[in-house]
C-alpha cells in the first residue's frame, strides 16, 4: 500500500532533470536534491555536445527553467540527504539544507555583491583554474541565478564586521540569520542520480600535470574552451594572450587505474579537437589514442570528419611507456609507436583524457541509502536481472553515471527507464 | 465589449530600470497617436515576476477589466509561462496577451539610456499593435485510449510489453514470425557481466504468455497505422491466413529489431558455403545445440580466428557489440577446449561497458592470440592481413568466425513509410533529439526501442524498452485526457488548390488529403504548429494560429516604422 505520491531525486543533472520533469507531469510531487548551489550538472559544463556541435546551453537552460518553474517540482539546492527509513511506498527522508545566506525570492541575480567580498578562494566547480569570492555563483549563467555565502570563508559569518556584500546588495536579499534546516519528507521512491566525477586521485606526473604548464585534464580544457568558462572560451597558454598553436590529447589516461573504458572520452576529445581549429584555424591537433570506442550509429562519422579534417590521429602501443616533458619552452610527447618504437611529438599544449569516476560523496550517499556498490564505487544494480535499473534496496532505483560512465542519451534513457519502475512501484 | 489594453513595464530591479528610462516609456505609450481611440492602462512595476508582482498582475487584470495585455519585461524564455500563468487564473485568455523583451534586447545591449529606451518603446509599441490582432483560442481536452501497440516480440518488444501491461492497460505485441523471444533466445549464454542464463528470457517469455492483459499476435504484421497520440487506429494482417485485425491503441513502440550484414557481399572475404567460416550468430547456434564449435567435415576446428569489424566500413558506423561478444565466443572455445588455438582478429577494441576491461584481461592472460590489424581479407580459410606495425602476414585457421555489422531491418524501411517517420543516413530510425529525447519519434505517440534506433545490446534495449514505458506511462494515463497543441496550422478551405505541397514539407504527418473534396486537412490532434506549411502553401490558404499574417505583419510593420533612425 503506497501512502505516498510524491518521488525524492538524488542529483539535478541531465538525469535528475529528466525524470523529475516526466514524473511532475505524471502529476507526482518531485523533491530534487543538489548538493551544490545550482542544478544541470556536468551537462552544463560544455559549450557544445558532440556529435551535432550542438549549443549545449541551448539544449540544457530551457530544461533548467521548466525545472524551476514546475510547481510539482521542489528544487532543494545546498542539500543533501541523511537519512532514509521506511519502506517501498512509504519512505520517510531526512534532508540536510545548508543556508544560502541569500534570499532567493528577493534577489535577482544582479551581481553586485560578488566583486565587492575581500576573500578570495578557488573555484573547485572551475577545476581550480580561477578564483571565485567567498559569495559567488559557480559560473556565469548558473541558474538558479541567486548566489551562495560561504559560511566557512565569509568573515562576517565568522566573527568579524565586514557588511560590504549587504551595502552592495539593492534588494536587501542578505540574511545573515539564515539557518541550516534540516527537513522531513514522505516519498513513495528514490531516484539516485549523482552523475559523475573526473578523476583526482591517480598520479599523473608522468604526463607532466602538475609540473608543467599548458597541461590539462581533459575536463579543465572542456572549461578553458566554454563560453560560461571562466575565460569565456578564450583558449590561452599559460600567462600569455597566444592561442596554442599544437595540442596533443592522450587518450585513455588512467584507464589502468580506474580499470574500464570510460566510454565518452575518444568522441569528445574528437570535440575537443574542433574546438581547437575553431579558435585557432592552423593549429596543429593530435589524437594520440590505442583503442578508439564509436557506440553509437553518428559517432564514427564524427570520427572519420575529426580525422580528415581537423587532426592527426597517431596509435601508441603502450600507455606504461608515454612520457611527457618539457625542452626549451616545449613540451615534449615521448610514445611508443606502432612498431614499438620511441617517437615524440611536439606541442604547446597537452590534454589528458582522465577516468570518468563515481561522484564525491557517492560512499557516504550509499550509506545513508543501504544501497551497495560495485567494485568500481558505482552503485551496483541487481544482478538477477538484466538491464536493470532497480538498486540492492527495493524502491530505489538508479540513473545516469552514477551506475557508470556513459554518455548524455544513454543517461537519459536511464532515467526515462527509473520512471516506468517508479510509476509503476506508486501504482501496486 | 471595447479594448481596453494594459502595459505593464517591469523595472526588472536595476536590470532594465538603471538602462532603460521607465517612466519616459510609460509616458510616452500613454501618448501613441495610433492608440488614442483605444482605453490603455500603462503602468511600471519593479519585479513583474516576483510573487507581489504576479498578484499585482492579477489584480489589475480583473480590476481593469483588460481585453488585452502587455508586459515588457524579459526573454520569453524566462517569464513567458509565468505571465501566461497569471492570466489562467483571471478572465483573460492568455492568447490575448504578449511579452516584449525590452531586457535583452533593449536594456542589455545598448548602453546609450536615451537609444535604449527609445528601441522599448517602439517594441512595445510593435507588441501592441500585434496583440490587437490576437484571437483568443480554447485549450480542448481529448479522451485517451491508455493500451499499447508494440511491433515485434524482440527483447525489446518483450521488456515493454512487460512494463506497460497492467489491470488500466492492455498490451498488444504483435511478432512476425511464429514465435516470441527475437534473435536474444538464439544465444548459447549471455555475457558473463550480464550474471544469467538464457532462463532468464524464457521467464520473461513465459510471463508474456501467461499476462492477461498482453495480447500476442505471432505471424502478424502491422497493415495500417492512423491517428495520434492517444487515439490510433491500427489495422493488423495474419501473413499466414491474411486474417486483418482491427484494434485501437494510444501509443506505439516500434522494436522491431536489426539483421546482419551479409559478409559475402565484401570483395576481400572470399568464401564459399563449403568454407568453414561462419558468422557469429552460427557459431552461437552451435554453442547452443552441441556446447561446441563443429566444422563442416563433423569434427572440432583446432585453431579458430575471430575477426571482428566485418562490414564496419560500409555500413559508416561501429556496431558497439561486436568486440565484446566475440570475446564471449573466445571464452567459449577456451572453455570448451583450452588446447584450440584462438586468433582475434580486431582493429579498434571497442569496450565501452564497465565490466568489459576485466574480462578482456583474463582473456588476454589466456592463451588467445590478439592480433590488431590494418588491413584483412579471406579466400576460404586462409586469412591475409596487415598487421598495425605495416607487417603483412598470411596464415591459416580451420574454422573462422565472422562479427559482421548490425544493419537496421528491412522492416524499418516499411514502417518509416507507413508512419512517415525520419530515418537516420546510416538508415535506422531517427530519434527527434539524439541527446535529451533518444527514444521518441518525429511523431507524438510513436516510440522506439532496441536495436531499431542504433546498434545495441540486450541490456541496452531492456533500459530503452524501459525507457518507452516511462515516457508512455507519463503521456498516457489512464482515465486522465490529453491537451494537444492549440497554436496548430488551419487550411481556408475555399482557397486550397488541392497541390498537396504542404503534405510534403510536413514532418509530423499531420495533414492528410481529402480525395472527395480535392482539399488538404489538418488533423489538429497531431499538428504542432511549426509553420512549414504556411511557407509551402502557394495559394496562402493556411494559416497558423496565433502567428497569422495580420499578426505578424502588424508587429514588423510598427516595430520597423519609419521615423527616427534606429540602428540596434
Amino acid at each position: 500500500m503506497n501512502t505516498s505520491n510524491n518521488v525524492l531525486i538524488i542529483g539535478s543533472g541531465i538525469s535528475g532533470m529528466e525524470a523529475s520533469l516526466m514524473l511532475s507531469k505524471a502529476g507526482k510531487k518531485v523533491y530534487l536534491v543538489e548538493r551544490l548551489p545550482l542544478i544541470g550538472g556536468n551537462t552544463i559544463k560544455s559549450g557544445e555536445s558532440y556529435p551535432n556541435m550542438d549549443c549545449s546551453t541551448c539544449l540544457v537552460s530551457p530544461i533548467q527553467q521548466e525545472i524551476l518553474q514546475d510547481e510539482n517540482i521542489e528544487v532543494l539546492t545546498i542539500s543533501t540527504v541523511v537519512g532514509l527509513s521506511g519502506k517501498p511506498g512509504n519512505f520517510q527522508v531526512k534532508i540536510h539544507k545548508k543556508a544560502r545566506y541569500i534570499d532567493m525570492v528577493e534577489c535577482l541575480g544582479c551581481g553586485m555583491c560578488y566583486p565587492v567580498c575581500p576573500i578570495e578562494t578557488d573555484n573547485n566547480w572551475e577545476e581550480n583554474l580561477v578564483k571565485m569570492k567567498a559569495v559567488y555563483v559557480p559560473c556565469a549563467g548558473a541558474l538558479p541565478n541567486v548566489p551562495v555565502i560561504d559560511k566557512d570563508l565569509c568573515l562576517r559569518l565568522n566573527g568579524g564586521d565586514c557588511n560590504l556584500c549587504v551595502e552592495a546588495c539593492m534588494f536587501d536579499a542578505i540574511d545573515f540569520s539564515d539557518k541550516d534546516k534540516t527537513l522531513e519528507v514522505e516519498v513513495g521512491a528514490v531516484i539516485v542520480a549523482t552523475g559523475y566525477d573526473t578523476a583526482k586521485n591517480i598520479n599523473l606526473s608522468r604526463f607532466g600535470y602538475g609540473k608543467l604548464d599548458n597541461i590539462h585534464t581533459s575536463m579543465e580544457f572542456e572549461r578553458l574552451c566554454a563560453p560560461n568558462g571562466p575565460y569565456e572560451g578564450n583558449l590561452v597558454l599559460k600567462n600569455t594572450d597566444k592561442k596554442p598553436s599544437s595540442v596533443v590529447f592522450i587518450h585513455c589516461v588512467g584507464r589502468e587505474t580506474s580499470g574500464y573504458c570510460s566510454s565518452v572520452c575518444c568522441m569528445y576529445s574528437f570535440k575537443h579537437a574542433h574546438f581547437v581549429k575553431l579558435k585557432k584555424s592552423d593549429a596543429k591537433v593530435y589524437n594520440l589514442y590505442h583503442d578508439i570506442c564509436l557506440p553509437d550509429k553518428s559517432y564514427q562519422k564524427f570520427y572519420l570528419e575529426t580525422k580528415k579534417n581537423i587532426s592527426n590521429f597517431i596509435f601508441y602501443s603502450n600507455i606504461n611507456q608515454i612520457e611527457v616533458k618539457e625542452d626549451n619552452g616545449n613540451l615534449i610527447v615521448q610514445y611508443p609507436d606502432n612498431k614499438g618504437e620511441s617517437a615524440i611529438i611536439k606541442a604547446d599544449m597537452v590534454v589528458l583524457t582522465v577516468p570518468v569516476v563515481p561522484s564525491n560523496g557517492l560512499v557516504e550517499l550509499a550509506e545513508v541509502l543501504d544501497i551497495e556498490l560495485d567494485r568500481f564505487g558505482y552503485i551496483a544494480t541487481e544482478t538477477s536481472q538484466i538491464g536493470s535499473i532497480k538498486t540492492s534496496r527495493h524502491g530505489v532505483f538508479v540513473a545516469g553515471c552514477s551506475e557508470g560512465p556513459k554518455d548524455i542519451q544513454s543517461a537519459v534513457i536511464q532515467a526515462e527507464a527509473t520512471v516506468a519502475n517508479t510509476i509503476s512501484l506508486l501504482n501496486q | 465589449m471595447s479594448e481596453k489594453i494594459g502595459i505593464y513595464v517591469c523595472e526588472c530591479g536595476p536590470n532594465i530600470a538603471s538602462r532603460v528610462d521607465v517612466d519616459r516609456v510609460v509616458e510616452e505609450i500613454e501618448k501613441l497617436e495610433d492608440f488614442k481611440d483605444k482605453e490603455l492602462v500603462v503602468k511600471k512595476h519593479k519585479l513583474l515576476c516576483s510573487v507581489e508582482g504576479k498578484k499585482f498582475l492579477e489584480n489589475e487584470i480583473n480590476e481593469n477589466e483588460l481585453t488585452h495585455l502587455i508586459c515588457a519585461a524579459c526573454s520569453p524564455t524566462d517569464h513567458d509561462s509565468t505571465f501566461i500563468g497569471v492570466c489562467k487564473k483571471t478572465n483573460l485568455n492568455p492568447y490575448m496577451y504578449k511579452i516584449v523583451n525590452i531586457r535583452e534586447q533593449c536594456a542589455w545591449i545598448i548602453s546609450d539610456k536615451e537609444r535604449a529606451t527609445d528601441k522599448a518603446i517602439r517594441y512595445i509599441h510593435s507588441g501592441m499593435s500585434r496583440v490587437l490582432y490576437q484571437e483568443p483560442l480554447y485549450e480542448k481536452q481529448l479522451d485517451i485510449n491508455p493500451d499499447v501497440l508494440i511491433v515485434g516480440a524482440g527483447i525489446a518488444g518483450i521488456e515493454a510489453a512487460l512494463t506497460l501491461a497492467g489491470k488500466d492497460r492492455k498490451v498488444f505485441l504483435i511478432e512476425k514470425t511464429s514465435e516470441i523471444g527475437g534473435k536474444s533466445k538464439k544465444l548459447h549464454e549471455l555475457l558473463q557481466r550480464q550474471g544469467v542464463t538464457p532462463a532468464n528470457l524464457k521467464r520473461k517469455i513465459s510471463k508474456v504468455k501467461s499476462n492477461q492483459n498482453i495480447y500476442s499476435y505471432t505471424d502478424t504484421v502491422l497493415e495500417n497505422v492512423i491517428g495520434f497520440l492517444g487515439n490510433f487506429e491500427v489495422t493488423l494482417k495474419n501473413t499466414k491466413s491474411k486474417e486483418q485485425t482491427e484494434i485501437l491503441s494510444g501509443a506505439v513502440v516500434l522494436a522491431n529489431g536489426y539483421e546482419l550484414f551479409d559478409s559475402k557481399s565484401l570483395e576481400n572475404f572470399n568464401y564459399s558455403n563449403s568454407d568453414n567460416v561462419f558468422t557469429a550468430e552460427e557459431a552461437e547456434k552451435m554453442f547452443k545445440e552441441d556446447s561446441k564449435l563443429t566444422m563442416r567435415n563433423g569434427k572440432e576446428p583446432s585453431s579458430v580466428a575471430l575477426i571482428h569489424c566485418v562490414g564496419r566500413k560500409e555500413v559508416g558506423y561501429c556496431s558497439k557489440i561486436c568486440c565484446s561478444y566475440l570475446q564471449k565466443i573466445a571464452h567459449s572455445i577456451y572453455d570448451h577446449s583450452p588446447k584450440t588455438e584462438i586468433l582475434d582478429f580486431y582493429k579498434d577494441m571497442c569496450l565501452p561497458n564497465k565490466e568489459d576491461d576485466h574480462f578482456y584481461k583474463t582473456l588476454k592472460r589466456k592463451s588467445i592470440d590478439f592480433i590488431r590489424f590494418e588491413d584483412i581479407s579471406l579466400k576460404g580459410n586462409s586469412i591475409n592481413y596487415t598487421e598495425k606495425s605495416g607487417l603483412k602476414k598470411t596464415t591459416s585457421v580451420d574454422m573462422v568466425i565472422l562479427a559482421p555489422a548490425m544493419i537496421p531491418a528491412q522492416s524499418t524501411n516499411t514502417l518509416k513509410k507507413m508512419l512517415n517517420l525520419e530515418l537516420h543516413e546510416t538508415g535506422y530510425f531517427q530519434e527527434p533529439h539524439v541527446k535529451i529525447n533518444p527514444v521518441a519519434t518525429n511523431t507524438d505517440g510513436i516510440f522506439i526501442a532496441g536495436a531499431n534506433r542504433s546498434p545495441c545490446g540486450i541490456s541496452e534495449a531492456i533500459i530503452q524498452a524501459q525507457a518507452v514505458a516511462g515516457k508512455i506511462s507519463t503521456q498516457l494515463i489512464p482515465g486522465e485526457k490529453i491537451i494537444p497543441e492549440v497554436k496548430v496550422s488551419e487550411i481556408l478551405e475555399a482557397y486550397c488548390t488541392g497541390c498537396k505541397s504542404c503534405l510534403d514539407v510536413c514532418k509530423y504527418g499531420a495533414i492528410y488529403f481529402d480525395e472527395r473534396r480535392a482539399i488538404s486537412i489538418v488533423n489538429e490532434a497531431i499538428c504542432r504548429g511549426c509553420g512549414n506549411c504556411v511557407g509551402a502553401c502557394p495559394s496562402g490558404s493556411i494559416r497558423t494560429k496565433h502567428f497569422t499574417n495580420s499578426q505578424l505583419y502588424q508587429e514588423v510593420k510598427e516595430a520597423l516604422r519609419q521615423g527616427e533612425q534606429i540602428n540596434d
